[in-house]
């Protein structure tokens, strides 16, 4: 095998499979789950670039992902646009959006920066809520459909493919580019990164204005497949938590783990949804309390420690 | 007239947001752990409370010593198996830890008690009192007035006995203060208790006054966050007197605007102040 079909047949078996499925599994149900298990490795992919890369521990990603799905519906129902037209109108606003709540979180630090990006994203909630004649308020409106039937399962599955491929494509340009070095350098130490002539005011900007961008765009797809937003539904703090415990507990600062983390976290509360009712919650706090214990660097350093010992799985693991 | 209402209500709030307020302030201080598991360990007081009342016809107001005294018992435990393996970590592995034990409590109450609000029906606290045009509730007083003496109990606690100079030096300097023969693991799960307890006891407190769900203590932990800064980092009486000034902010906010958009001024103060004055409005350390 040459070095790049080495290096890329795992991939591209990968895009292979899932872009298939429709064609092969005709159980509606999990199509569906499939679905949520790929938009939330998109979000995962997208928060990675900050809070794994970078290290900015973001409680406030649900901001872009709710800017993405009130854009895309507000816009076919206030000004009558095309749904792909408002899905576009999301991704400038989340990008907009972002610069603004990322000049004034980013001057902060630790723990300060964690909980001012979940301020943020609670004063837009509240915003959102109050603004009955605009948005509805706390009852929430029908989402527009991005895609019309037939087969309208397949049509939204093969639709969040390409945003999942081209997310997955920044990712790896990340991973190896002189832009995600300093976005590690950030993470290990900001002080360090900034006397080696590292501006992370900048690089934290540039690492979430894609994050947002993405966040937004799989916030619109997510919304039209379930034909609803509303803010307890698209603007509450479980999604931000979910989305940052997805990358976290797959392997944040990777390419893969968001998706690995994806799967898991989906499927594992999926299955306790069936025996009980209102068990995610727990689920979700029981995964990340034994991944910050026993797995900081995620479940793909189970297998990465394997094949390269010699590597030392750092707090936040640090390698594809 | 209103005006002063306003403000004596925001200030009957305030009594316990200083409560809730010195709990996480203690925590922070002295072991530099942002408690997101806060306002979740609050939800418990008040189911703890609620069945209490409900079930043995304990009356929060003077069984509330009780709750706390579980709290801090079950904070201990969670200290020693949890929370002692990430201090000194990161404080990314710290949030994430606090949150997840957050949402495994919330989630545990969702299974146990269910989603629905609960509410208890005590006759003292439903009483209105006044004078001139002014009117309380004899629940708010009687939570407010509880409140600020624990603050007051907790600040002599930390001020005049060992354990309390103890805790002080752990805060100062965790380094040097097992050279002077502390106990710091001892000190540090003692605080998490302290400071989980004051959390239990505020949520007790509030019950007869407020309603009780298992999501309920959420936007608290945030408030509790906005108090810690404001009265600067660590310090529990600047956390009391920050705790007073967002209860007057949030009813200021109330009358003067609208109702829904209290909560808006937490987080806009949270951002102004952490931007502008980060060392909190009243400078200081615990």
């Amino acid at each position: 095998m040459t070095p790049l079909v080495r290096r890329w047949w795992p991939t591209a078996l990968f895009f292979a499979v899932i872009t298939s499925m429709p064609l092969w599994i005709h159980d509606g149900y999990v199509l569906q789950l499939i679905f949520r298990v790929l938009v939330f490795a998109v979000l995962g992919m997208a928060w990675n670039f900050v809070g794994g890369y970078a290290g900015q521990l973001s409680l406030g990603h649900v901001a872009y992902f709710g800017i993405g799905a009130y854009a895309m519906t507000l816009s076919v129902e206030r000004i009558g646009w095309n749904p792909w037209i408002g899905v576009l109108l999301g991704a400038v606003l989340a990008a907009l959006a972002a610069l603004i709540i990322g000049s004034i979180t980013f001057r902060l630090r630790g723990p300060y920066f964690a909980l001012s990006t979940l301020a943020a994203a609670e004063i837009i909630r509240v915003l959102v809520q109050n603004q009955d004649e605009l948005t509805h308020g706390a009852v929430g409106t029908n989402a527009p459909l991005l895609f019309k039937a037939p087969d309208i399962d397949a049509k939204f599955f093969w639709g969040v493919i390409p945003l999942l491929a081209a997310a997955f494509a920044l990712s790896t340009w990340i991973h190896n580019s002189r832009f995600g070095y300093r976005l590690r350098a950030i993470r290990e130490n900001e002080n360090t990164a900034m006397a080696v002539g590292v501006n992370p005011a900048v690089d934290k900007l540039l690492a979430l204005l894609p994050s947002a961008v993405f966040t937004s765009l799989a916030g619109s797809i997510y919304a039209s497949y379930f034909s609803f937003v509303g803010p307890d539904t698209v603007l509450t703090i479980e999604i931000s938590v979910q989305v940052a415990l997805i990358a976290m507990l797959g392997g944040a600062a990777t390419v893969w783990g968001p998706i690995l983390g994806s799967v898991v976290l989906t499927l594992t509360s999926e299955i306790f949804k069936t025996y009980f009712e209102h068990t995610h919650l727990v689920v979700y706090g029981l995964l990340l309390i034994v991944v910050v214990i026993f797995l900081p660097g995620g479940v793909i350093s189970l297998f990465t420690r394997r094949w390269s010992f010699r590597r030392q799985v750092g707090p936040i693991g640090a390698q594809q | 007239m209103a005006w002063v209402q306003a403000f004596l209500n925001g200030l009957l709030v305030g009594g316990v947001y200083a409560l809730i307020a010195s709990g996480m302030a203690l925590i922070f201080g002295v072991m530099r752990l942002v408690n997101f598991a806060h306002g979740a360990f609050l939800m418990v007081g008040t189911y703890l409370s609620y069945y209490g009342w409900v079930l043995l016809g304990l009356n929060p107001y003077w069984a509330f010593p009780l709750w706390g005294a579980v709290l801090f018992a079950a904070a201990v435990g969670i200290y020693w198996l949890l929370v002692r393996r990430v201090m000194g970590a990161n404080d990314f592995l710290q949030i994430l830890l606090t949150e997840g034990i957050s949402l495994a409590l919330i989630g545990l109450a969702q299974l146990v008690f269910g989603a629905d609000y609960r509410q208890i029906n005590l006759p003292i606290a439903n009483r209105i009192t006044g004078f001139g045009s002014l009117h309380f509730s004899v629940g708010y007083i009687l939570s407010f007035a509880v409140s600020v003496a624990l603050v007051i109990a907790l600040r002599q606690f930390l001020r005049r006995t060992e354990m309390g100079r103890a805790i002080r030096a752990v805060a100062q300097n965790r380094a040097v203060a097992p050279l002077m023969g502390i106990r710091v693991e001892r000190v540090s799960a003692i605080t998490f208790g302290l400071g989980i307890a004051c959390a239990g006891v505020a949520g007790a407190l509030l019950l007869p006054i407020f309603w009780t769900n298992p999501t309920v203590g959420g936007p608290y932990t945030l408030k509790s966050f906005v108090i810690v800064v404001l009265g600067g980092m660590g310090s529990v009486q600047g956390a009391a007197l920050g705790g007073l000034l967002l209860g007057i902010a949030e009813q200021f906010t109330a009358y003067a605007w609208a109702d829904r958009y209290a909560e808006v001024v937490n987080f806009v103060i949270f951002i102004l102040v952490l931007l502008f004055r980060p060392q909190g409005l009243f400078g200081g350390k615990a």
